[in-house]
């Protein structure tokens, strides 16, 4: 899933008629300052990072005057947010709530449909809700090919109690980010607080969004603002990351090369979204510490596998290489063999000192075995299983 | 006997002209499957390996009286190949193409379970019995027997490329597979586990089954009430990967998109709880599945 930063969403909800607070984005206090004292006070400031629950973590905060703005803003650009250091802030006039909603649109996976929650009470936790005041809150299914109509929205809000001006607005709000959803191929469009303002009209004043990674390409205009993938890590991309992004982008075409660094001193070169998990379990359960966590596949070009197989074998305090991988269908072993080993010896890597196990089945090993045993690495097929492989580096590393 | 595949599949490859299509199709006839058609608008006339391509599934469908499709079209015109295998009557659908936007998918497995369509997939490496000789799709590659020998074993997993690797080892155990299902590794599949067992369970050939469980969804939770309720009563062998990411901040995706734990739902351990209480072996190593199946088998 790509996550979209909420001055994003919040552009995206207006392009499709839904009101939001009036916005800026500033990088330090001084122009919180001044953007605070353009909106007119109060105004709110918030982390433009993309994590939920902020409100928990004190990275919302409300100003009443230029000095306390410039303070909070300050304030909140010292933090850290699940791993994120903040960057950017969000500026927004403060809404005049009168009341507060929640909804949110997601899929229900077991159901195979999307789903809708909405609750007459918003601006806090919806767990929390759930669970002391279940009577709140709606769960609708929506069938994926029908569609949603308006007197769906409406029946959900009925049924919560709206009434009168509340009920057509949210109402109207409800069906408009339904069709969001499904135009931009969204994975989750929360919004939360779903405000009724004084003047009667419905606000959106916290947006959380996502978008299908496999759906990103259809939106030309988000590609810069989305980032793919977001989901896959939980604190910015390290310099090694970003070099492995840079490999598998090159070629984006030929395989795939996912690397996210770890703390231990294996290095960990496996084949596959389900072998990997089974190579770095297996290698906790042996004692193991993975240096770090990858996948390939996909029939890489050994030019992709020799910059993943550097950026892991150049994390200092790598002390081995495992290359474990399934069966092969497609992916030709003899490219891999020839990245690996170009890596190993453009490292200058001494083959009796430095511990090294390939496993690696599939698509022309035979070439894959010269190419391994010419450079002195131990190579695998089905001779052993790929535990086995992985106890095999635990025991070269004991010596 | 084996399981979704029979003497009687009629097999049609859609998007067979495509460079993946046409070398699986040559892999797939190697095997002994029989091919009977293949679709790709605009080149009817050609033919891929000697197998006739139509412009359209409906003509495939006239001339040979297709009731199973493989689908290997590109992900933006998937949703339209599906639909139009709904639309002509085939019962077996095998999705082999990857990153099919989830909206996408919603709408074609409801299509699918209003005429009782049987999908597979998307984000499958296909389905094989060796018994019958039928593979579709790329699963199993050019050498086939070198994981997949006739027995008495169903396979079942999440990840495609763990697929050979398990049905491998239970050639290893010394037994050999009635059928190997594919899944597919999306969020959102045609048919999850627990109705892959049920036709294993009707399945005579059947003695047992290993199957490849993966963190994220609440299939196991199925799998686990599907034989407490006693529609599944043949021994079930698991395998569950990616525990590590219970230790790993909650909404991290490692492996496959459907990997993911949220809300606290999806953790392996729950799945192994849950398997266990319902008298599965869950092998607590992956060479344990050997064992295990020679106790068993």
């Amino acid at each position: 899933m790509g996550r979209v930063l909420e001055n994003v969403s919040k552009e995206i909800l207006r392009e499709n008629g839904i009101a939001t607070p009036n916005f800026f984005v500033v990088t330090n206090e001084k122009e919180a300052r001044e953007v605070a004292s353009e909106l007119g006070y109060p105004v709110v400031i918030k982390a433009l990072v993309a994590v939920g629950k902020r409100g928990k973590t004190g990275a919302v905060k409300f100003a009443e005057s230029p000095e306390e703005a410039e303070r909070l803003a300050k304030q909140i650009l010292s933090m850290t947010l699940y791993n994120f250091p903040v960057e950017k802030l969000l500026v927004e006039n403060k809404l005049d709530i009168t009341q507060e909603l929640y909804v949110s649109i997601t899929f229900d996976y077991s159901k195979q449909t999307p789903v809708i929650i909405a609750s007459s009470v918003g601006g806090v936790d919806i767990e929390e809700i759930a669970r002391t005041q279940p009577d709140k809150v709606i769960k609708y299914y929506v069938s994926p090919s029908k569609g949603f109509y308006q007197y769906e929205a409406r029946e959900i809000w009925s049924g919560l109690g709206l009434k009168e001006n509340s009920l057509r607005e949210a109402t109207g709000m409800l069906w408009k980010l339904y069709q969001m959803f499904e135009k931009y191929n969204a994975t989750i469009l929360e919004v939360n607080p779903l405000a009724i303002v004084a003047d009667g009209k419905a606000v959106a004043a916290a947006v959380l969004m996502g978008i299908d990674d496999d759906a990103l390409s259809r939106y030309p205009e988000l590609s810069e603002k989305v980032e793919m993938g977001s989901d896959r890590v939980w604190r910015p991309l390290t310099a090694l990351e970003k070099e492995v992004v840079a490999v598998d982008q090159a070629d984006p075409y030929r395989g795939t090369a996912r690397y996210t660094e770890m703390d231990g001193d294996i290095g960990f070169l496996c084949g596959g979204g389900g072998g990997s998990l089974l190579v770095y379990d297996t290698l906790l359960r042996l004692g193991g510490k993975p240096a770090n966590y990858t996948e390939f596949g996909g029939n890489p070009t050994d030019t992709k596998v020799y910059g993943l197989t550097k950026a892991i074998l150049s994390k200092p305090g790598v002390k081995s290489l495992l290359v474990d991988t399934n069966i092969t269908n497609n992916t030709q072993t003899n490219l891999v063999a020839k990245g690996i080993v170009r890596a190993v010896q453009e490292l200058n890597i001494d083959v009796k000192k430095f511990p090294i196990v390939v496993r690696h089945p599939g698509v022309n090993e035979a070439e894959a075995k010269e190419v391994f045993a010419e450079a002195g690495i131990e190579y695998h097929t089905d001779d052993i299983t790929m535990e086995d492989a992985a106890r095999l580096i635990i025991n070269k590393m004991k010596g | 006997m084996a399981i979704l595949v029979t003497g009687e599949s009629r097999i049609a490859i859609q998007g067979i002209t495509g460079r993946e299509a046409s070398m699986v199709t040559k892999h797939c006839l190697a095997y002994g499957t029989k091919i009977l058609a293949g679709v790709t608008p605009g080149k009817e006339g050609q033919d891929v390996e000697g197998i006739p391509v139509y412009d359209t599934l409906k003509q495939a469908c006239q001339r040979h009286n297709i009731n199973t499709s493989v689908v290997f079209v590109p992900p933006a015109l998937a949703y339209d190949a599906v639909m139009e295998a709904i639309g002509n009557g085939i019962k077996l659908i095998v999705i082999i193409t990857e990153r099919i936007p989830r909206h996408a998918v919603a709408k074609f497995l409801e299509a699918a379970k209003e005429v009782e369509c049987t999908i597979i997939g998307p984000n499958s490496v296909g389905i094989l019995s060796p018994t019958e000789k039928i593979k579709l799709g790329p699963i199993g590659g050019d050498k086939v027997e070198r994981c997949f020998v006739p027995g008495e074993v169903g396979v079942i997993s999440r990840s495609g490329g763990m697929t050979a690797e398990c049905s491998w080892m239970v050639k290893r155990a010394g037994s050999g597979v009635s059928t190997t299902v594919s899944i597919g590794g999306d969020p959102l599949i045609g048919t999850p586990p627990k109705d892959i067992l049920t036709r294993f369970e009707n399945d005579p050939q059947t003695k047992a089954c290993v199957m490849w469980v993966e963190p994220g969804t609440t299939y196991e939770d199925d799998v686990a009430d599907l034989i407490k309720s006693g529609g599944f009563t043949k021994c079930l062998i698991a395998y569950v990967a990616g525990r590590f990411i219970e230790d790993m901040p909650e909404g991290t995706v490692f492996g496959h998109a459907a990997s993911i734990i949220e809300r606290g739902t999806g953790k392996p351990s729950t799945k192994i709880m849950r398997l266990r209480d319902a008298g599965v072996h869950v092998a607590e190593n992956f060479n344990d599945i050997i064992t295990i199946l020679q106790k068993v088998m």
